[in-house]
């Protein structure tokens, strides 16, 4: 017995473990986006794609039509899959799910069509900012959502990524930039979400197994 | 209990009971299924501390359906919140001491 140790048999380690557990539970409430870590990779690898089909490959008007149909296919299958398991959660979750599917179809519509009416092309640099920013909108209302700060420091990347399109000398620095953003505001954001459920389901295993 | 040792809540310091607590105080409410699962608790052992959760008024239960499927849905109380806000703050207090 320590001094920590209470005569009602609660000892020091004990505590600190409620105290892992409470930090890990309370982690589960950031769940709707940290589960859906893959999808924000998802998307910067499908960023990425439709920008190196563009630039690279044939039939380039089909690039991001193509890949952001597959994006919401696969999107969409996964959380069929998660309604049919009876993972149900919270307003919040509904909230935030709502604001990237409305944000997710307004950049296609958007994408697809300024690309159609070549609008896209003519003013290249408000038809890049504008998709920027509109992903930076989204990523900011989930962060206050949730309180969720490093959420808010991705919007912050994106805004600041769309400002620095503006004053972009050409189009070729413009999807550098782009690029950047897509790269640290989608998949290391990602990849940041991902390891953040890895240690929660550690946690998980720990409080069941003791 | 030591002296000068702040008390525990023993209705919040069971561990699934705190682990419940701790899921409800962000997600706003939750289905009894997802708390199962993020709980690892059988139905009976679950139900059973969602009883004294609901008896100590920390949390709220209510019944409806999703379509046509029955659902139990919770969410933390105010007095709920209050008495975790003690808990961990008892908790630091003995901890603390500690460090």
């Amino acid at each position: 017995m320590t001094d920590m140790d209470r005569n009602d048999g609660t000892t020091r380690d004990e505590l600190v473990q409620r105290i892992a557990l409470m930090e890990a539970m309370i982690a589960e409430g950031r769940q709707s986006t940290g589960r859906a870590g893959w999808i924000f990779v998802m998307w910067g690898v499908l960023y990425f794609a439709a920008t190196g089909w563009v630039c690279y490959l044939p039939l380039r008007n089909w690039a991001w039509p193509v890949c952001m149909t597959t994006g919401m296919v696969v999107l969409a299958s996964w959380q069929s899959r998660q309604r049919r398991a009876g993972a149900v959660r919270g307003p919040k979750s509904q909230t935030i799910s709502a604001v990237w599917w409305t944000t997710g179809l307004a950049v296609s519509l958007f994408a697809v069509f300024g690309g159609i009416t070549r609008h896209g092309e003519h003013t290249f640099a408000l038809y890049l900012a504008a998709i920027v920013f509109f992903i930076g909108l989204a990523h900011a209302i989930s962060a206050a959502i949730l309180q969720w700060t490093m959420q808010g420091m991705v919007a912050a990347v994106w805004w600041g990524g769309g400002i620095a399109i503006l004053f972009a000398p050409s189009p070729v620095a413009m999807l550098k930039i782009f690029l950047t953003a897509t790269f640290f505001g989608q998949i290391v954001f990602g990849l940041y979400a991902m390891s953040l459920q890895r240690q929660r389901a550690v946690a998980e295993r720990v409080m069941r197994h003791g | 209990m030591g002296e000068g040792l702040p008390e525990l809540d023993p209705v919040v310091h069971g561990k699934v009971r705190l682990a419940v607590l701790s899921l409800l105080l962000t997600v706003e409410e939750a289905e009894f299924t997802w708390l199962r699962e993020k709980t690892g608790s059988t139905d009976g052992n679950l139900g059973a501390q969602m009883l004294k959760l609901e008896e100590a008024g920390y949390v709220a239960m209510e019944k409806r359906f999703a379509g046509r499927k029955p659902q139990t849905v919770y969410r933390m109380t105010a007095k709920g919140r209050e008495a975790l806000a003690g808990y961990v703050a008892a908790l630091k207090r003995l901890l603390g001491g500690a460090l």
